[in-house]
């Protein structure tokens, strides 16, 4: 692979040679190569020293306390708010109707409770500032607590900071923070990432189990994930890759971890390198959150021959890998005639369409509706006073078959 | 003959043109994947819109103006008409047609500003870049809307799917309607009082209007112009993305600049073509599409497209000196 | 007036294609104001340009207190105590005054700029000088009065021996004039060497100690100003011998009607209350000197620059004159005036762009059928075009930049045959065009003329203005100071009129 990097590299900066001196001095083409040459082994020495520093990364260890636990909604029984509380909920984006299941199950909550909220977030997800200044006017205005899914952890913990000096409890629902100000957030309603993602492997893996053991050369499992820096996205890609090759190994095969290099860093039990290894996960990242880029992403995986799955790890990697499917046609449930199986996340019209007639033999959904809903139980049993424990919320698998259970349904959103 | 050599040599669109066919060389032979038919296939579906974007915003170029609202313009209309259809069971057809009028408004909204109201183009067009952006996010409210939902026609506009399911047939059919609306703009550049006014105003501003020219009418008008294709650009777009996200599009107007400049027009404006603009975009496109084929991380795309770009720009200041 | 402290003796420059300075002879003594004069192009700036280094002299020898020097950049000069006050000022709009004064060698403290040691400097400078301007001001907030006090303040600084003043009066009001004066009077008792440029001959008499005349490069003299006559120092300035033929009468038939007549024209400072008459088949020369408005007042005219008021009207079909609205060149074109800019590469032509594009640029709806330009019929016009000014190209396509300044000239011109404009606006039709193909610009104007076109020609050429005009209009300072017929002017009476400040 890293040679397919430096050849890629030196011809790219042949071809930039090549388009400066032609129209300028179209005679000296041999010094031209000559130069390209030059420049490949500068951007060799160039390339080692980033791989070094990126290898120096180390990933964040998921917690998997979900199990420790018992049942944390328990602490919200018999709950009666004490005033007619108003709750700032502050979501990443009105743009996807994800979050309208939230506001869904927040309004449940509020109606059941007798308090009120005002849902408010930016344009997109993208926009942080947006978001923080939001979040500042909120507090400014003194709440008895505030509903935070942060678009960007990291640039929240002024305003957490804030909160906790005025004594105005934090609610973090969809988006945990990890290191927020000691005390600042009372209580934590997110979907485990890390168990959703290992939900994905766990309903793929039965479907590939036989091609992989039947396989004569090596295989192919691709993860198209939208990003490398969100937490939740981190959590979800590494809990599929590991529950995934916790899977293979345990029927006798070796797997390998390719591609972006936070997710290589971060899976666990890796055993084999990419040339030998029986299973290869490859991990594609695009340049920017978009379904094209991600589509291109995702051509480039299930082009290759030997790919037989793949799993887009939120709604845009997963509508990538739908668009990419368009041209190429090769998914579908049969992976014994040669379908690959793709496996999808969230909802959203197309991937619901997708999981319908059998692209997708599923995908797995978070629950925006319950987030929506413990959060507010949160916020006011933490403006009664209450202390709290965090409340995770499951990740649910979801395919043809069960799409209009009465537990699912509400969930998937369009 | 070593005459003849030397001048095709110094035309850049040639030497784009070069640098598509070493690309796509470089990429299929370090991937067999790169090869297959359906890695075309894909890289047009998704060069369409960018490559409309790209004819519009030659104009602006030219003229020594740029517009920046063009993809998040593109984005914003696509958002419009696809909740037209989605939420108001509009007809397909008038959601195409609502894109472009969308879009020649706000072609004419920045002309305005820049043509008669003297704003600089930069700002003005980061104006209604910001004012789209909000717009279809606005319009749009929460799902992800298409205008896909119902029409099959729709998606044969531009890929024509003969047979059904594995076994279909599918032929790009958009990449006709490029060559063909790329003949048409590069004659209506070289052969309209338009286009001549528009290398005119881009040259010399001052000597165009003390001829007598309405300088004001056609800056107004290549804006105009620019803005009808970012409407025909957001029907593309429509056209090959699965959804649309609402509050997208910052950015996708880079790849269509970035595709102008590499074809060959002048950094300051005053000359330049559409043909170049067409190869230009695919130099873009092939990175776009190829670099991912070869293993190389994402980020590497963008620093290398960055790369390209500045050699192209280069190569035209090389040639402005010579003269 | 004390010693001889700088002596330029025997100063030659040429140029390609031009003597500039033939052997001038110039000295400045300490305590004296010593005017330079001469018409535009006589030499003045090309010998204060070798002198601050700006270029560097072909033979001759300065002398500066005592020692023979060859400055090479206007540091030097500056250095050496020899500073220009130019007639555009040289300031930084959005810094102080105080900055402004030290650019480029602010006294620092460590890393810092000393801003409190600038501004002290700068407030002694100014009470050296009498003048009360805050340091700490903005150089926009003050008035283009003060705004040259302050470039006098910042030569003075630079320890300033002689001081070159490059026409500082242009652009001043009467007070401001007043002012500066007092300023040169103190200079000079100071015993500074003062040079001063300028046309204004009021100016020349209060002002000067003594004048040198310059003239078409050379040296004519130096008078000393208090025994000289105003008609002695402009006898000099004009008193050479004109090789071509002036124009003995005009060429125009008494009774050839008018064809634009204009009527107390205002547009700024440098058009003010502008009338005259032009008639068919007449070539109506503007004279002036720099900056009398003649441009102005043909770009306010063309309508490229806002008007304030004034009335214009042009005769129509019916032989009538008509009162018209222009407010934009097109306007002007529409009504058959076609503007030929003294700035071809700026205004006049694309010069990027081919000889056919250009030619057919002010007139592309007849080269067109519905939206597409015929391309053949465009050619044709053209190469028509190329025959018959016989302009010097390879081919109708090529680009105009590769032309040289006497076929640009002749490739505009064609624009406006094309579009068939009744009225030209020569604005210096020959400047920088050799002499051959100066006098086939001339026998093309007098062609156009004889075939009933109407012609404006602004020159600062007197032997242009005479040679071709049939009648002339002299401006100074934005008004017109007089209207006379060829066979009444003379160099001597243009340039009493041109140097007339009429305030």
């Amino acid at each position: 692979m890293k040679v397919r990097k430096l050849i890629a590299l030196g011809l790219c900066a042949a071809m930039v040679s090549t388009m400066t001196v032609a129209p300028v001095l179209a005679e000296e083409e041999a010094a031209t190569e000559e130069a390209a040459a030059e420049e490949t082994t500068e951007e060799e020495a160039a390339e080692e020293t980033t791989e070094e520093a990126a290898a120096e990364e180390t990933a964040e260890e998921a917690t998997d306390d979900a199990a420790a636990a018992e049942d944390p909604t328990a602490q919200f029984e018999g709950l009666v708010a004490n005033e007619a509380y108003e709750f700032p909920m502050m979501v990443k984006s009105f743009q996807s109707t994800y979050w309208d299941a939230a506001q869904e199950g927040m309004k449940m909550a509020a109606d059941e409770l007798g308090v009120t909220y005002t849902a408010q977030g930016p344009n997109s997800e993208s926009d942080i500032a947006d978001q923080v200044n939001m979040i500042n006017t909120a507090i400014s205005a003194d709440p008895v607590g505030l509903g935070l899914a942060a678009c960007d952890t990291s640039s929240v913990q002024d305003a957490l900071q804030t909160c906790l000096d005025k004594g105005i409890p934090v609610v973090t629902f969809d988006t945990g923070i990890a290191d927020a100000p000691e005390g600042s957030v009372v209580c934590e309603v997110a979907t485990d990432n890390v168990q959703a993602g290992s939900v994905a492997a766990e309903n793929m893996y039965p479907a590939i189990k036989d091609v992989i053991a039947n396989a004569e050369g090596q295989v192919i499992i691709g993860e198209i994930n939208q990003d490398a820096t969100a937490l939740n996205i981190q959590q979800r890609g590494t809990g599929f890759i590991d529950k995934m090759i916790e899977l293979i190994q345990a029927d006798g095969k070796t797997v390998a971890v390719t591609g972006n290099e936070f997710y290589v860093n971060a899976a666990t039990g890796a055993d084999a390198d990419a040339e030998s290894a029986d299973v290869v996960i490859q991990v594609a990242v695009p340049a920017q959150t978009t379904v094209e880029l991600c589509s291109t992403e995702a051509q480039a995986i299930l082009s290759q021959e030997n790919c037989i799955a793949v799993f887009g790890s939120n709604q845009v990697a997963a509508e990538g890998v739908i668009a990419a499917n368009a041209n190429l046609n090769v998914l579908g449930s049969d992976a014994a005639n040669g379908d690959v199986i793709g496996v999808g996340f969230d909802a959203g019209s197309i991937i619901k369409g997708a999981v319908q007639d059998g692209t997708f033999i599923g995908a797995v959904t978070q629950s925006p509706l319950m987030m929506g809903y413990y959060a507010i139980y949160a916020l006011t049993a933490a403006a009664n006073g209450q202390e709290l424990v965090d409340v995770p919320t499951e990740g649910y698998w979801y395919d043809a078959t069960n799409m209009e259970d009465e537990s699912i349904a509400p969930n998937l959103y369009d | 003959m070593t005459r003849k050599k030397k001048s095709i040599l110094s035309d850049q669109r040639f030497i784009v043109l070069l640098v598509v066919i070493i690309l796509a060389g470089i990429f299929s032979i370090l991937s067999k994947e790169f090869r297959q038919y359906t890695t075309l296939l894909s890289m047009l579906d998704f060069s369409y819109y960018d490559l409309l974007m790209a004819i519009g915003v030659t104009f602006p170029l030219i003229t020594g103006g740029v517009d920046l609202s063009i993809g998040t313009g593109m984005v914003c209309y696509a958002l419009i008409a696809g909740t037209m259809v989605r939420s108001h069971g509009c007809p397909v057809l008038v959601a195409m047609l609502l894109c472009v009028v969308l879009g020649v408004l706000i072609g004419l909204l920045n002309g305005v500003l820049i043509g008669v109201m003297n704003l600089p183009p930069f700002l003005a067009t980061l104006c209604t870049c910001m004012i789209t952006r909000g717009l279809g996010s606005l319009y749009s409210a929460t799902p992800w809307p298409t205008l896909t939902q119902e029409g099959g026609w729709f998606h044969s506009i531009f890929k024509l799917t003969i047979g059904t399911g594995r076994s279909a047939d599918r032929y790009p059919l958009g990449f006709l309607w490029m060559i063909l609306l790329v003949l048409l703009m590069e004659f209506v550049l070289n052969h309209t009082k338009f286009g001549r006014y528009t290398i005119a105003i881009g040259s010399n501003k001052e000597a165009a209007a003390l001829s007598g020219i309405n300088v004001k009418f056609y800056h107004v008008m290549v804006y105009v112009v620019c803005g009808l294709f970012t409407g025909l650009a957001s029907i593309a777009y429509a056209a090959v993305t699965p959804t649309v996200q609402p509050g997208t599009g910052a950015g996708l107007e880079m790849d269509a600049i970035g595709g102008v400049f590499v074809g060959g027009v002048a950094a300051s404006g005053g000359y330049g073509s559409v043909l170049g603009t067409f190869v230009g975009i695919f130099v873009i496109m092939l990175l776009k599409t190829g670099l991912p084929y070869i293993g190389l991380q994402a980020n590497w795309q963008q620093i290398i497209t960055g790369i390209v770009l500045i050699v192209a720009v280069l190569i035209d200041i090389l040639k402005e000196k010579k003269r | 007036m004390g010693e001889v402290i700088l002596t330029m003796k025997d100063i030659d420059k040429s140029f390609p294609g031009v003597h500039a300075l033939d052997h001038v002879n110039f000295e400045v003594k300490r305590g004296e104001v010593h005017a330079l004069m001469g018409e535009n192009g006589a030499g003045k700036s090309t010998l204060m340009k070798v002198l601050t280094g700006i270029y560097q002299k072909d033979s001759g020898s300065i002398t500066y207190k005592g020692k023979e020097v060859a400055f090479h950049n206007t540091r030097e000069a500056q250095d050496a105590g020899i500073v220009i006050v130019h007639q555009e000022l040289n300031m930084v709009g959005d810094l102080t005054v105080a900055q402004n004064i030290f650019i480029g060698r602010e006294p620092r403290k460590g890393f810092r700029i000393d801003d409190k040691k600038m501004i002290e400097d700068s407030k002694k400078l100014f009470q050296d000088l009498h003048i009360e301007i805050d340091p700490r001001e903005k150089m926009n907030n003050l008035t283009v009065g003060k705004q040259q006090m302050c470039e006098i303040a910042k030569a003075i600084s630079h320890k300033a021996e002689v001081i070159i003043f490059d026409e500082p009066s242009a652009a001043l009001t009467e007070k401001e004039i007043a002012d500066l004066f007092e300023i040169i009077k103190d200079l000079r008792s100071k015993n500074l060497g003062i040079v001063y440029i300028s046309h204004r001959m009021d100016e020349i008499k209060v002002i000067t100690d003594r004048v040198t005349v310059m003239r078409d490069g050379g040296y004519v003299g130096t008078l000393i100003t208090a025994e000289s006559t105003k008609e002695d120092i402009i006898n000099m300035m004009v008193g050479r011998v004109i090789y071509e033929d002036p124009k003995q009468h005009s060429m125009v038939p008494p009774n050839a009607p008018v064809v634009l007549k204009v009527e107390h024209l205002n547009a700024g400072k440098m058009v003010q209350d502008v009338s005259f008459e032009l008639r068919k088949g007449e070539i109506l020369g503007f004279s002036g000197l720099m900056g009398a408005g003649r441009t102005e007042t043909a770009r306010a005219l063309f309508g490229a620059d806002p008007k304030e008021s004034g009335k214009i009207s042009i005769m129509g079909k019916d032989g009538q004159l008509h009162e018209v609205t222009i407010n934009s060149p097109q306007d002007a074109v529409k009504y058959g005036i076609g503007y030929l800019s003294e700035d071809r590469r700026r205004y006049g032509c694309v010069v990027q762009k081919s000889v056919t594009e250009n030619t057919t640029l002010a007139t592309m709806e007849e080269f067109t059928s519905g939206l597409v330009i015929q391309k053949g019929k465009e050619k044709q016009v053209t190469e028509k075009y190329i025959q018959e000014l016989a302009t010097k190209t390879p081919s109708a396509d090529q680009l105009v930049v590769n032309l040289s300044g006497g076929n640009q000239q002749k490739v505009v011109i064609a624009k406006w045959l094309t579009r068939n404009s009744e009225i030209l606006i020569f604005d210096e039709p020959t400047r920088g065009i050799d002499v051959g193909a100066k006098n086939e610009i001339y026998k093309l104007m007098n062609r156009l003329a004889a075939e009933g076109k109407s012609i404006i020609m602004i020159s600062s050429e007197m032997t242009e203005v005479l040679r071709m005009s049939d009648r002339i209009i002299i401006m100074c300072e934005g008004k017109v100071t007089g209207d006379i017929d060829i066979s009444e002017a003379t160099q001597e009476s243009i340039m009493d009129k041109a140097t007339r400040n009429i305030n």
